[in-house]
């Protein structure tokens, strides 16, 4: 791994530079009033290295809320055609624990029956990574991430002082970087691992992560579930704001002239009310205590079990967004360590 | 659409959700809500064994997996019965023979066949799990001398809800197999034959099963499973040797979409056809 140095007023020239030659697509986290959002870039100055979270992360690049898997001629069978948007993007500022989700998603798409409309877009992806410099009062990552998030990206940058220190992961990165106006890196590793982990969580889940498949696998009928479930509106906000929810829905629109349509894939999720209602109305999960435990199965059970990374990244979207308060893993199972 | 990285092609060639084109062949209804379709593909068979399910889809209206009722065969054709339930079905109900579909699969598990070869074979079915149980079933009176003793048990809400009653028919008269149906009720029909849930005809086949050389398979609405299963217990059968078939909402076929997840398990891929042993201990499978 090579490790460079920039001036923070140097980098932002050359995303700058690269703006202006069109380089590829090119999103980052800029601001939206109070808050955080990964989005389009129109100069530079936009960019914004140093925040606490974006409302969504940087999934909706590579699984958009609404995608066209194929287009069609409605009724006509022979007309179906796979399609795919999949132009080159570069994302700027992705916290660790949010590529720690897009290295899961990665996993969860490319193995098995590998779903190339997911994998094409992230191959004509360049993800820039930075560790964050600000507290976020609902993270947890640091209790159940690793460095898995360093997998796919294609460098990281580290805050120190008025530079970034820029950890190049990959030749795509080292490519990328052709021109900027970077110089050795003159830093202790001690400075830089510092630097990394400048910004301690407030928060971290009560059992360590290598315990909690079994530990959930003991609570299955714990009433932490029917009690904080009891308080669920359904409305599905924990999902929609989770880097790692990737579960989605796939329906038909037709064009108004009925000539032309398009096979569309959505995000779904687990917590909304008809998720698991088969045809004859039938709902395997039709109770919102059973939903809850659900997802938090899934994320602390199924996934780690099936991949070897904790299902949850712990960027505390869901407990920041949930109105009834009930969806914070780390308020799930400290009641359930409290209610023993 | 994306014009830089030229991936048009590629995308043709290897998305998993792009179907095939089968053309409908044979239409027939079954009950006021069932139908009998004969679909064929365009170049080859659909290679499935029995158990097992495919995505059929009409463009402009949607997607739903399809239990496949026939056999597995080197035919292009294979059949399906359809409930009408949600727009797809509806859609599908209203085909001419002649319009095309769109098919992906086949997906999932299927009946172990082969292992059960020397083995008695019980099936227990209830209402529309006949037509996934008649893949396995047709499969089995094919290689009839594959197998012992065959019984079939069938059962529906009432005599308006049989299924496949041409077959039936011939099935009652064979004398190499044992078939025995029930209606749960039999308002407005007249109807001669026994009458009460499923579960009231393993009496009368229980005398002539040795549990230890039968397996039974079990494809029926979610309600049946633990009843039968109970009763299965009481005429002492383990669990080894029952195979069940669950139903789930399997959206994509393919382990992404998350329908169709109980506890760890995507049923459209570990599933639907299970050993009961195997998922007895899954909180949410019955």
């Amino acid at each position: 791994m090579e490790i460079l140095k920039i001036s923070k007023n140097d980098f932002k020239s050359f995303i700058g530079k690269k703006l202006e030659q069109n380089h590829s697509r090119t999103v980052g986290v800029v601001r939206r009033g109070p808050h955080f959002v990964f989005a389009d870039l129109n100069s530079s100055d936009e960019l914004c290295l140093d925040y606490d979270v974006t409302i969504l992360p940087p999934r909706k690049y590579f699984q958009p809320p609404k995608e066209v898997l194929l287009k069609f001629v409605p009724k006509k069978a022979d007309s179906y055609r796979a399609v795919n948007e999949c132009d080159p993007i570069t994302v700027i500022g992705i916290h660790y624990y949010d590529l720690a989700a897009l290295y899961l998603m990665d996993r969860a798409f490319s193995e098995g029956e590998r779903d190339e409309h997911y994998m094409k877009k992230r191959e004509n992806s360049l993800l820039i990574g930075v560790y964050p410099t600000k507290h976020f009062k609902y993270r947890f990552a640091r209790s159940v991430t690793k460095d898995q998030g360093r997998k796919v990206a294609d460098m990281m940058l580290v805050h120190i002082g008025d530079d970034l220190v820029i950890e190049v992961l990959t030749k795509k990165g080292k490519e990328y970087l052709n021109g900027a106006n970077t110089v050795r890196n003159d830093y202790s590793m001690k400075e830089i691992e510092d630097a990394k982990n400048i910004i301690k969580d407030d928060q971290k889940i009560p059992v360590p992560i290598e315990l909690v498949p079994e530990y959930l696998a003991r609570n299955h009928n714990h009433p932490v579930w029917n009690h904080f479930g009891e308080k669920c509106f359904s409305c599905g906000s924990c999902v929609l704001v989770c880097p790692t929810c990737y579960c989605f829905d796939v329906r038909d629109e037709v064009e108004l002239n009925l000539a032309e349509g398009r096979r569309i894939r959505t995000w779904d999720g687990c917590m909304l009310e008809g998720f698991a209602r088969v045809a004859d109305g039938h709902n395997f999960r039709g109770k919102r205590g059973a939903r809850l435990r659900h997802r938090i199965f899934r994320k602390g059970k199924t996934l780690p079990e099936k991949y070897g990374y904790f299902g949850c990244v712990g960027c505390g979207r869901c407990a920041d967004s949930c109105t009834a308060d009930i969806a914070g893993p780390v308020k799930i199972l400290k009641y359930m360590e409290e209610n023993k | 659409m994306c014009e830089n990285c030229g991936c048009t092609e590629e995308i043709q060639q290897n998305s998993i959700y792009l179907p095939e084109v089968a053309t409908l062949k044979k239409k027939k209804p079954m009950t006021t809500v069932d139908t009998f379709f004969e679909f064929e593909l365009k170049d080859r068979s659909l290679g499935h064994l029995p158990g097992q399910f495919a995505e059929v889809s009409i463009p402009g209206i949607g997607e739903a997996p399809i239990s496949i009722s026939s056999p597995p065969s080197e035919d292009e054709r294979f059949q399906m019965v359809i409930r009408k339930v949600g727009s797809v079905t509806t859609a599908i109900h209203q085909l001419e023979v002649g319009d095309t579909v769109g098919i992906r699969g086949p997906f999932g598990t299927s009946v172990p066949m082969n292992n059960l070869k020397g083995k008695n074979l019980l099936f227990i079915t209830g209402g529309l799990g006949l037509v996934p149980a008649r893949s396995a079933i047709l499969y089995a009176l094919e290689h009839r001398d594959d197998y012992k003793d065959v019984t079939i048990l069938f059962g529906c809400k009432d005599p308006g809800q049989r299924l496949f009653t041409d077959e039936i028919e011939e099935w009652k008269k064979r004398d190499d197999i044992v078939f025995h149906e029930s209606v749960d009720r039999v308002e407005g029909h007249d109807w001669k034959g026994n009458v009460g849930v499923i579960t009231t005809l393993l009496p009368k086949v229980s005398a002539r099963i040795n549990p230890l050389e039968t397996y039974v398979i079990i494809v029926g609405p979610p309600v049946m499973y633990k009843y039968v299963i109970m009763g299965l217990h009481d005429l002492e059968f383990s669990d080894d040797h029952i195979i069940v078939s669950l139903e789930r909402r399997m959206k994509c076929g393919v382990g992404k979409c998350g329908h169709c997840q109980m506890d760890n398990i995507y049923v459209c891929q570990d599933g639907p056809v299970f050993y009961y042993d195997d998922i007895k201990h899954l909180k949410e499978a019955i």
